[in-house]
């Protein structure tokens, strides 16, 4: 893939994560913070499909966005051929681990 | 062929902020928020799948995370989180040519149009936005905000 392609993907998964981690903490301040971090609440937010969408959807936002920097900061400390092929399937195999892990998560607490 | 190694410094270099003004030093803290924030997410994702365990398994993770120590490295982590928020839309701007002046004749004394009063502007914005969101956290977190 071009790293033009990349950096786009890395931006504008920057700027629709923004709007989502702000409803997402925003929610702890609907109510009194401790509060909100009860088992009861937490489970009925992950009962609330709109939210639990939400939470999926910023999962796979921030896990692209996080892992594509770890990838520009390692390409701008070394490069060579090899090296960056190893760092960018690394990087996407430690992605999608990190995406299947929430998202057992989410579907688990979700279907009860 | 010449053999331009020693011009690799590696982390050291990277990690440098000296000599190259504010913009070094936003360099450095974006990169070091971003390491920061990563290493709290795939955190934040493991912790919250505790949940899986039941409700003791999750009053027990949230008694580890809710003391004095759990809040600052939390409100450590937000202040990283807004610098690297504000900071990248800088960045962003930047690379999409808004505020980085217009060609011109480059003449004597030589100062970079990129480099101007607007981007430094929006990297102290950046840092003392990160403080004030650091202030109200710790304020939410140690019961002085509802």
């Amino acid at each position: 893939m071009r790293e033009s392609i990349i950096m786009k993907i890395h931006y504008g998964t920057a700027l629709a994560s923004i709007g989502l981690v702000a409803v997402h903490i925003l929610m702890r301040l609907t109510q009194d913070y401790a509060e909100s971090l009860e088992y009861a609440n937490v489970i009925r937010n992950y009962y609330f499909l709109p939210y639990a969408g939400m939470l999926e959807i910023i999962l796979i936002l921030l896990s692209i966005h996080g892992f594509i920097g770890l990838r520009v900061i390692l390409l701008e400390l070394k490069q060579g051929r090899i090296y960056e092929k190893v760092i960018s399937y690394s990087c996407f195999i430690a992605m999608i681990g990190l995406i299947t892990y929430g998202t057992r998560t989410i579907i688990m607490v979700n279907m009860g | 062929m010449t053999n331009n190694s020693e011009n690799k410094k590696g982390i050291g270099g990277m990690i440098d902020p000296r000599r190259y003004g504010i913009e070094r030093i936003a360099y450095l803290l974006m990169r070091l928020s971003g390491l920061g924030l990563l290493v709290y997410f795939i955190a934040h994702i493991y912790e919250t799948s505790k949940i899986l365990q039941g409700q003791f398994g999750w009053n027990e993770m949230i008694a580890s995370t809710q003391t004095t120590h759990g809040h600052i490295i939390l409100a450590i982590i937000i202040g990283m989180c807004v610098f690297h928020t504000v900071n990248g839309i800088r960045v962003m701007l930047g690379h999409g040519g808004v505020g980085v002046g217009t060609p011109t004749r480059p003449d004597y004394p030589y100062s970079p149009a990129s480099q101007n009063i607007k981007h430094k502007i929006g990297i102290y914005s950046a840092i003392i936005l990160a403080a004030i969101a650091m202030m109200y956290g710790l304020a939410v977190m140690f019961g002085e905000l509802k």
